[in-house]
């Protein structure tokens, strides 16, 4: 019985999951521990495809709480991240790996 | 940095070492409980670390090829693939445990089987971004030291939870202890299918679904209680519909086994 409530809340949850319109593509780099640029403008209710691209010789780890996101970039080496859809405000991010300097922001209006 | 490396390396360490702890005080109490049940030999949690520690090393290695695979989702893929395969496991588990279909034998094979799987994945997950968090810093020496006193540091506190956890478990009546261990266990399967689910939406392999409440006013995932909830029953802020969906449905699975139901019915033998 539990198993069938848990298969069906599967199959409900996948379709009850919308998708979004066209996603818009913004870049991101990380060079000396900073992020370039700091501030990334999303507009809202639009999914972001970022290309995070990590020129340093470390690795990074972009983390962002109020975003939901982790993710390991290694050193000189490119990734995706998707972000959003958000609502409108500022949601913070960080290089985990470097927090002192590795700081940054989404802002979506 | 010290602290920075602290906080990293505790998160880490703390959801393995509380894992640990719960499958081994289930597994111990098992045979004191119910003269039916098996519980797992030690040398399989030898053998899952070993095997956890390797693979968090070949993870770290790998992860530049990792990161592009799948159009450079590569590491979300993977990592969901492997908690995906630790809840599955971690669920086959719980019904060997209480099963009388399987011979003897075969049920203790394939019960340590996947004990060794859900651990060593486990590990191989959270050691292989300790690894990575180490070797990014090493271009910095000056980082170096307080890095690796940090992290030496948090794996003491993570390692002392986990047997901290393990002796009060222990120390309460058999049959409480078994409980909160499965209540502990619904938990990590639940906190488990929920991350991966939101690695999937990361990696866009899962539609976006909508943030289902925020309590980031209530507590912040930022604060110390925060994160002691986040390693022990995965408190989100701001979880997704379908995160919260994935959390309850594999708490359903977990419940569903004989194991949980012979706990909750209290039958003495």
């Amino acid at each position: 019985m539990t198993l069938k409530l848990a298969s069906l809340l599967v199959v409900l949850l996948c379709t009850a999951c919308s998708r979004e319109d066209k996603e818009i593509e913004l870049s991101l780099v990380i060079r000396d521990h900073l992020f370039f640029p700091a501030t990334l403008n999303i507009p809202a209710g639009r999914i972001a495809k970022v290309m995070v691209d990590n020129q340093d010789a470390t690795p990074e780890e972009f983390d962002s709480k109020s975003l939901n996101r982790e993710k390991v970039i290694s050193a000189h080496s490119k990734t995706v991240l998707f972000i959003g859809p958000l609502t409108p405000g500022e949601y913070e991010f960080a290089g985990e790996f470097y927090a002192k300097t590795a700081q940054g922001k989404v802002v979506v209006k | 940095m010290f602290l920075d490396a602290v906080i990293l390396v505790l998160q880490e360490v703390l959801e393995a070492a509380l894992l640990l702890s719960v499958l081994l005080v289930v597994n111990q109490l098992l045979d004191q409980h119910f003269t039916s049940s098996h519980r797992v030999a030690m040398r399989w949690y030898g053998a899952a670390l070993l095997t956890g520690t390797a693979g968090a090393a070949l993870m770290a290695w790998a992860m530049p090829a990792l990161s592009q695979w799948f159009d450079y989702v590569g590491p979300e893929i993977v990592n969901a693939f492997m908690q995906l395969l630790i809840v599955v496991c971690l669920y086959v588990h719980c019904l060997l445990l209480q099963s009388t279909l399987l011979q003897r034998r075969r049920r203790d094979l394939y019960a340590g089987l996947t004990l060794l799987v859900v651990i060593a994945f486990g590990v191989a997950r959270e050691g292989s971004e300790i690894l990575l968090y180490i070797d990014g810093i090493m271009g910095t020496p000056a980082s170096l030291m307080p890095v690796l006193l940090g992290t030496g540091v948090a794996t003491g506190i993570g390692v002392s939870a986990g047997v901290l956890l393990y002796y009060a478990l222990v120390a309460l009546p058999s049959l409480v202890a078994l409980r909160t261990g499965m209540v502990l266990l619904v938990l990590f399967a639940g906190n488990m299918a929920a991350q991966v689910i939101l690695l999937l939406t990361q990696a866009n392999w899962l539609p976006y679904s909508p943030v289902l409440w925020d309590s980031s006013g209530l507590l912040t995932e930022f604060s110390v209680s925060g994160q002691l909830l986040y390693a022990l029953v995965g408190y989100e802020a701001t979880p997704s519909l379908a995160q919260v969906g994935g959390y309850i449905a594999a708490m359903l699975l977990i419940i569903s086994t004989p194991l949980f139901r012979r706990c909750w019915r209290s039958i003495r033998s």
